[in-house]
């Protein structure tokens, strides 16, 4: 009798141990993905401005600044420009087997 | 047996006590075992929800998860706004560390003197002042580094606008708390901002979050809207504008672009504009989005329109000669006057030499019910279906209290008023073979049914017309452009002042569709008060209306229908040694 109840007070004191240990466990678990999803959402804002600070490198005045003063480009009109026409009928990729 | 203890040897000890003291110190100690007993069990048991809401209150938090606003796109997916993040920085004055060196580096950073510091942090009872805010990041992580204790920052987003100013009138801007207040901006502020989530969690003793609670409501990020304008063909458009504007001293101008077809809104521009990203001093008339807000008498450019219902209720045809001589037409004590007297001049030339006389003798012929229902069908005195704060409908009254030298009038442009958004796309049933679309700022998804004013053959004769007044002979040779067949009416206002009108006060406006075939585009400019000057809508906003087309058509891909002289050199002639 008293052998089975040391026995289970054995049983009860590592079983609490095991789920000190196991909670302990998850918690640390839990704060690595936790870091890892805002190490995510941090790299989604700043892709997010990244994207905005090419576009801002890219508006339509920027680049006409450039061609203009730097490149020495000048606007395209019809009288420069070589028109060619593809035939819609023959859209179609020959494919080859 | 003696009824007491012997409690020692000493004597003091040795007096008799009675058993029934020890008997109540047993019993008042199990009493306190008991109590403490019925104190944990009611702890654990009975109102133990109470005492884990309480333990909850002291480690659980809310976080909440904030949604990130919606971008605002072009119609070929260019960024036209959107948000990137901009800590903010607080201090709590209260328990803040002085030390003046750390506050003179802080005070750099804020790009602030350090008497302004001075003075934020003054009054020592606050727990909350903002320092700065909506700060580059970098700059943050510096004022982090410096590490004074009192000093925090706060998550917060701004609001980029990389088109800067040539987009500003149809973006708009958010406030510094992501608030829509103009534009685009405040219209769709709801899809645009979304819904903050949230979730509780539970942070130990260093702020750490180490277990979630129950399930996390996440955040509904906010839609994107996807307009329809393009964004290169805005810049165009704003940029020739501004240049025009300037050239000619006026007050301002405003443009707009309309894709003949859909109806979609490709370009809106008003000068003088904004920078969205830096708005300090800004005035109302550099806010004002007048292509939409403003209404203005539209003078020449509204005769097509009467004309085209002449042809349409049969009444002449383009050929029909009309005398405008002698220049001039009394109708009921009030004579109307051309600037230029002609002679017999063909319907045609009516248009083509924008003749008032002879555009109020088509107009007298139509009832006025009739000449109503057209201009309401083709949206004069209606509300654009666009939404936007601020559109206005423009006036045109009730046809049964028009009289009949208000109804003269109205046939060449004034008694009623418009906007310029209005006109254009009024001049889409020219382009669409008579049938008139709604204008819209969203990208169509689909084909909208239009509705039917004019018959296809009177369109296209008023197409001709347009044409020729770009044509040698019209009031409007500016408005050609290389390669491309353009057609379109000049319209010359007076501006109206008080109750009358202002004497050397104009209006110069062009509206105008091309290719003239099969038209892709409508352009409608306006340039308030020239003062250089020239001041005709055929000097001042055509050749907007030009360069405008030239860039709009190159950039949809449209091949010139007119033969160009080419000037590609195809092959070089070899140098002679």
């Amino acid at each position: 009798m008293t052998r089975l109840s040391v026995l289970l007070l054995m049983a009860v004191v590592v079983s609490a141990l095991a789920l000190v240990h196991s909670q302990y466990e998850s918690r640390r678990l839990f704060m690595a993905i936790e870091a890892e999803g805002k190490e995510a959402t941090r790299l989604e804002v700043d892709f997010d401005r990244l994207q905005v600070e090419r576009r801002a490198q890219a508006t339509p005045l920027r680049v006409e600044q450039i061609a203009r003063q730097q490149l020495q480009m000048r606007m395209v009109n019809p009288g420069i420009t070589q028109y060619v026409n593809t035939p819609q009928a023959k859209a179609k990729p020959e494919v080859n087997p | 047996m003696s009824r007491s203890v012997q409690l020692g040897s000493s004597p003091l000890l040795a007096s008799k006590t009675p058993v029934w003291r020890s008997k109540m110190i047993v019993a008042a100690v199990a009493v306190g075992f008991m109590g403490l007993i019925g104190r944990a069990a009611y702890v654990q048991v009975i109102r133990n929800d109470f005492f884990k809401r309480q333990g909850e209150v002291r480690f659980a938090r809310t976080l909440v998860l904030p949604a990130s606003r919606g971008r605002v796109l072009d119609r070929n997916g260019m960024l036209l706004a959107s948000s990137v993040p901009a800590p903010s920085i607080w201090a709590n004055p209260e328990d803040m560390e002085r030390d003046p060196v750390k506050l003179r580096q802080l005070a750099k950073l804020l790009e602030m003197n350090p008497a302004e510091l001075e003075k934020k942090l003054e009054n020592e009872d606050k727990t909350f002042v903002w320092l700065r805010r909506q700060m580059d990041e970098s700059r943050v992580k510096e004022i982090q580094a410096l590490d004074i204790k009192g000093v925090y920052s706060i998550k917060e987003y701004k609001r980029l606008y990389p088109e800067g100013e040539a987009a500003a009138h149809i973006v708009g801007f958010t406030n510094v708390e992501d608030q829509g207040q103009e534009g685009v901006e405040l219209v769709f502020q709801k899809q645009l901002s979304g819904k903050a989530g949230s979730r509780r969690v539970i942070k130990d003793r260093l702020g750490r979050v180490v277990e979630a609670v129950g399930d996390a409501v996440p955040p509904e990020d906010g839609q994107d809207i996807q307009l329809s304008i393009d964004s290169k063909i805005q810049f165009f458009a704003y940029q020739k504008l501004r240049d025009a504007v300037q050239e000619n001293k006026a007050k301002a101008g405003s443009v707009v672009v309309l894709d003949a077809q859909s109806g979609e809104v490709l370009a809106l521009a008003n000068y003088p504009s904004y920078s969205p990203d830096r708005r300090v001093n800004l005035s109302g008339e550099q806010l004002r989005n007048r292509a939409l807000t403003d209404t203005f008498e539209p003078g020449s450019t509204m005769k097509p329109f009467a004309v085209a219902l002449a042809l349409e209720k049969g009444l002449v045809k383009p050929e029909t000669p009309v005398q405008t001589a002698p220049g001039r037409i009394t109708i009921t004590g009030s004579t109307i006057t051309d600037a230029h007297p002609h002679g017999v001049l063909t319907v045609n030339e009516v248009i083509q030499k924008s003749s008032n006389v002879g555009t109020v003798k088509l107009a007298m012929q139509i009832e006025p019910r009739e000449m109503w229902e057209m201009y309401s069908a083709v949206g004069f005195g209606q509300k654009p279906q666009v939404p936007f704060p601020g559109v206005v409908s423009g006036r045109l009254r009730p046809y049964k209290t028009w009289r009949p030298v208000e109804q003269a009038t109205m046939s060449y442009g004034y008694g009623l008023s418009v906007s310029l958004l209005q006109m254009a796309r009024a001049y889409t049933v020219f382009a669409r073979d008579g049938v008139v679309v709604p204008a819209t700022l969203l990208k169509a998804e689909q084909q909208v049914p239009g509705v039917r004013v004019f018959s296809a053959n009177n369109a296209q004769a008023m197409r001709k017309m347009l044409n020729m007044v770009t044509g040698p002979g019209g009031t409007a040779p500016k408005a050609q452009t290389m390669g491309y067949s353009v057609g379109g009416k000049t319209g010359t206002a007076h501006k109206q002042e008080g109750k009358g009108y202002a004497g050397h006060k104009y209006r110069g406006v062009f509206v105008g569709l091309a290719p003239i075939e099969a038209p892709r585009v409508v352009v409608a400019v306006m340039i308030d008060e020239p003062s250089n000057g020239r001041y005709f809508g055929g000097d001042v906003a055509a050749p907007v209306f030009s360069t405008t087309v030239q860039q709009t058509l190159r950039l949809l891909g449209i091949q010139p229908d007119l033969s160009v002289k080419p000037q590609v050199v195809a092959k070089a002639v070899e140098e002679s040694f």
